[in-house]
C-alpha cells in the first residue's frame, strides 16, 4: 500500500522528466534517422523513418569525409595533451599540497588566477611564430595543457591535502627517493583523482574547436571538430552525409562517456561543492 | 629538523614544468596583447611596430560592431547563467527524489556536455532553418503561423545561441546542485518539519541558503565561461545576420583574420579586463552570503 502511494506521488515528477527529456531525444533521433536517409528524405528534416536504411553512406563518408584522418589527428593531439597534463600538472599539485609553504601556496594562487584568463588569439600567434611552433602538433598541445593546469592544479592540491603524510613519512624511513616516493606511493593513492583528470582532459581536448582552428592551419592537421566543420560546408546539400559525419564524430565521445560515467560526473564537479 | 629533511623529498624543482608551460602560454600572451595593443601592430608591420597611445580602444569604442559584440557578449553570459542555473536547479530538485529512471535522466540531461559544440552547432542548424525540423514540426501541429527563419533575425538568431547553450549546459549544473542538495544533512528539513514550516518556506529558507556554495560554483562558471564565448556563435550563426550576433571573441577573431593585429589584441584585452572584473565582483558577493552548515 505504502508503495502503491509512493508511486502515485512520483507519477507527476516522471512525466515531467519525460517531456523535458524529449528536448534532448528529439535532436539525437533526427541525426540518427538522418545518417540512414538517402538525400531528398534527409532534407526533409523530419522525424519519419528512412524508408531503406542507407548504410553506405557511412560508407562514404569515411572515404570521401576524411573523418578517419581527423580521428587519428584528434587520438595524436588528445593522448599527449593528457599525459603530459596529469604528470605536469599533478607532480606541481603534489609537490605544492606537500609543501604547503609561502612560496608554493603563492604559487597555487597563481595558478588559480588562470581560471579567468582568456585566449589571446593575435599574441598567441606571434608567440608560436617566434618559436617556430607555429601550425604543428606540439603548439596546440602545449596551449591545452597550459589551459588545463588551474583546474588540475587545483584538484589534485586538495586531493592530497587529505592523504595522510604518515603514509610519505614511512616510505621516507624505510629509505625511498624522490622519484619511489611520487611514482609509487603517491601516484597509487591518487588513482581516482587521476582518472577524473584524465576523462576531464580528453573530452575537453577532443571536443576543442577554436585552438585548432585558430593554430592549425593545413587540412591535414585538422582535428574531428575542424573535420566535421568543414565537411558541413563542403557538403551542406547532402544532409544525409551530414548526419552521418556527426554521427561518427560523437561515438567515440559518447562510448567513453556512458562506460567512464561516473568518473566523468565526479571529475567535472570535483572541488565544485567542497569549494 | 624533520620538517626541513622532509621538504627534500618535495623539491620545488617539480612545481617548474608546469609553472613554465602555464606562464608561457597563458600568462605571456596577455602581457604581449596588452603591450600591442597601444601599438599599430598589423600584418604588414609584424617586427617593428609603432607606440600609438589608446588609439586602439578609441576605434574599438566608436566601433558600432565592436559595442554590439560587447553587449551581446554580456547579455549571452547573463541571460545563459540565468537559465542554466535555473533549468539545473529544477532538474536536481526532481531527480533528487527517487523517481522511476532516475539515473537514465541523469545520463541523458548530462549527454550534451560532452559533444563538441561543432556537433551541436549543426545539428541545431538543422532544426532552425527555414525548412528545419522545427517550423515542419510546427507546420504538422497546425501551428504553421509560428514557423520562422530563426536565424535570420537578430532577435531570433541570438535568442537561439541562448538557448542552446542553456540546452548543452544545464545538465552540468543539475550534477552540481545534486551533489550540493546531497550534502545538506536531513536533520534540517526534520527540524522544519516538526517546526510546522511550509514546503516553500523550508525551500527558500534552508534549502537556497544551504545551496549557496553550489550556486557560486555553478555561477562563476557559467559567466566566465559564457564571456568567453566563441564555438557555438561561428557555428551557427558566424556572427550573423550582418554582424548582429557578433561576440568578442568572434570579434577578435575577424581583426586577427584580417591582419589588424593591435586591434585584435586591444578587443582580447577589454574581454581579458571583463572576464577578471565579474568574475572578482562575483566572488566576493557570493563568497560573503555563504553560511555555515
Amino acid at each position: 500500500m505504502e508503495i502503491m502511494i509512493k508511486r502515485k506521488k512520483n507519477i507527476i515528477p516522471f512525466i515531467i522528466l519525460l517531456g523535458i527529456s524529449m528536448f534532448y531525444f528529439i535532436p539525437i533521433i533526427m541525426m540518427i534517422l538522418g545518417s540512414l536517409k538517402d538525400q531528398t528524405e534527409a532534407i526533409m528534416f523530419n522525424l519519419n523513418l528512412p524508408k531503406n536504411a542507407q548504410w553506405k553512406n557511412y560508407a562514404e563518408v569515411i572515404k570521401r569525409g576524411k573523418i578517419l584522418n581527423g580521428y587519428k589527428n584528434s587520438f595524436i593531439i588528445t593522448s599527449i595533451s593528457t599525459i603530459l597534463t596529469i604528470i605536469v600538472g599533478g607532480f606541481a599539485g603534489i609537490t605544492i599540497s606537500r609543501r604547503n609553504d609561502k612560496l608554493s601556496n603563492g604559487f597555487y594562487y597563481y595558478f588559480i588566477f588562470g581560471l579567468t584568463i582568456t585566449l589571446q588569439i593575435a599574441s598567441m600567434f606571434s608567440l608560436l611564430k617566434s618559436f617556430n611552433l607555429y601550425g604543428s602538433f606540439i603548439s596546440v598541445i602545449l596551449i591545452f595543457v597550459a589551459q588545463r593546469m588551474p583546474f588540475t592544479v587545483m584538484t589534485f592540491t586538495s586531493f592530497v591535502k587529505g592523504v595522510p603524510r604518515s603514509l610519505d613519512e614511512a616510505a621516507i624511513v624505510d629509505g625511498c627517493n624522490v622519484f619511489q616516493l611520487y611514482t609509487q606511493i603517491l601516484m597509487p593513492i591518487l588513482k581516482p583523482i587521476i582518472l577524473t583528470n584524465t576523462i576531464v582532459t580528453i573530452i575537453s581536448v577532443w571536443n576543442n574547436f577554436n585552438i585548432s582552428l585558430f593554430f592549425l592551419n593545413s587540412a591535414k592537421q585538422w582535428t574531428v571538430s575542424l573535420t566535421i566543420y568543414n565537411f558541413y560546408g563542403m557538403f551542406s546539400r547532402d544532409w544525409h552525409l551530414v548526419f552521418t559525419a556527426l554521427v561518427l564524430t560523437i561515438i567515440p565521445v559518447v562510448a567513453v562517456y556512458l562506460w567512464l560515467q561516473k568518473y566523468i560526473v565526479s571529475g567535472m564537479t570535483a572541488g565544485a561543492v567542497k569549494g | 629538523m624533520l620538517i626541513r629533511r622532509e621538504k627534500m623529498f618535495y623539491p620545488a624543482g617539480l612545481i617548474v614544468p608546469a609553472l613554465v608551460v602555464f606562464t608561457l602560454f597563458t600568462i605571456v600572451p596577455v602581457l604581449m596583447s596588452l603591450f600591442y595593443s597601444f601599438t599599430d601592430w598589423n600584418i604588414m608591420r609584424m617586427e617593428n611596430p609603432e607606440f600609438r597611445g589608446l588609439l586602439n580602444y578609441q576605434r574599438l569604442f566608436s566601433d558600432p560592431i565592436f559595442l554590439r559584440s560587447l553587449g551581446n557578449t554580456l547579455l549571452f553570459a547573463f541571460s545563459t547563467t540565468f537559465l542554466k542555473t535555473v533549468i539545473g536547479l529544477m532538474l536536481a530538485i526532481i531527480l533528487i527524489k527517487k523517481v522511476p529512471g532516475n539515473g537514465i535522466f541523469r545520463t541523458l540531461f548530462y549527454l550534451p556536455c560532452v559533444l563538441s559544440t561543432t556537433v551541436v552547432g549543426v545539428l541545431y542548424k538543422a532544426i532552425l532553418a527555414s525548412n528545419g525540423l522545427l517550423n515542419n514540426g510546427l507546420n504538422s501541429i497546425g501551428l504553421s503561423f509560428l514557423t520562422f527563419d530563426w536565424l535570420s533575425t537578430y532577435a531570433t538568431a541570438i535568442t537561439s545561441t541562448i538557448f542552446i547553450e542553456s540546452w548543452m549546459w544545464a545538465g552540468f549544473n543539475m550534477i552540481i546542485f545534486i551533489a550540493g542538495l546531497q550534502a545538506i544533512p536531513s536533520d534540517y528539513y526534520e527540524a522544519a518539519e516538526m517546526e510546522g514550516a511550509g514546503k516553500v518556506n523550508t525551500f527558500f529558507n534552508i534549502t537556497i541558503p544551504l545551496l549557496v556554495p553550489a550556486f557560486t560554483v555553478v555561477i562563476t562558471l557559467c559567466i566566465t565561461g559564457g564571456l568567453r564565448v566563441f564555438d557555438l556563435i561561428y557555428v551557427l550563426t558566424n556572427g550573423g545576420p550582418g554582424f548582429d550576433t557578433q561576440v568578442m571573441n568572434t570579434f577578435a577573431f575577424r581583426a586577427f583574420g584580417q591582419g589588424l593585429l593591435g586591434e585584435s589584441s586591444a578587443a582580447s584585452i577589454v574581454l581579458a579586463f571583463v572576464v577578471v572584473t565579474i568574475s572578482f565582483i562575483l566572488n566576493n558577493k557570493l563568497k560573503s552570503s555563504e553560511v555555515e552548515a
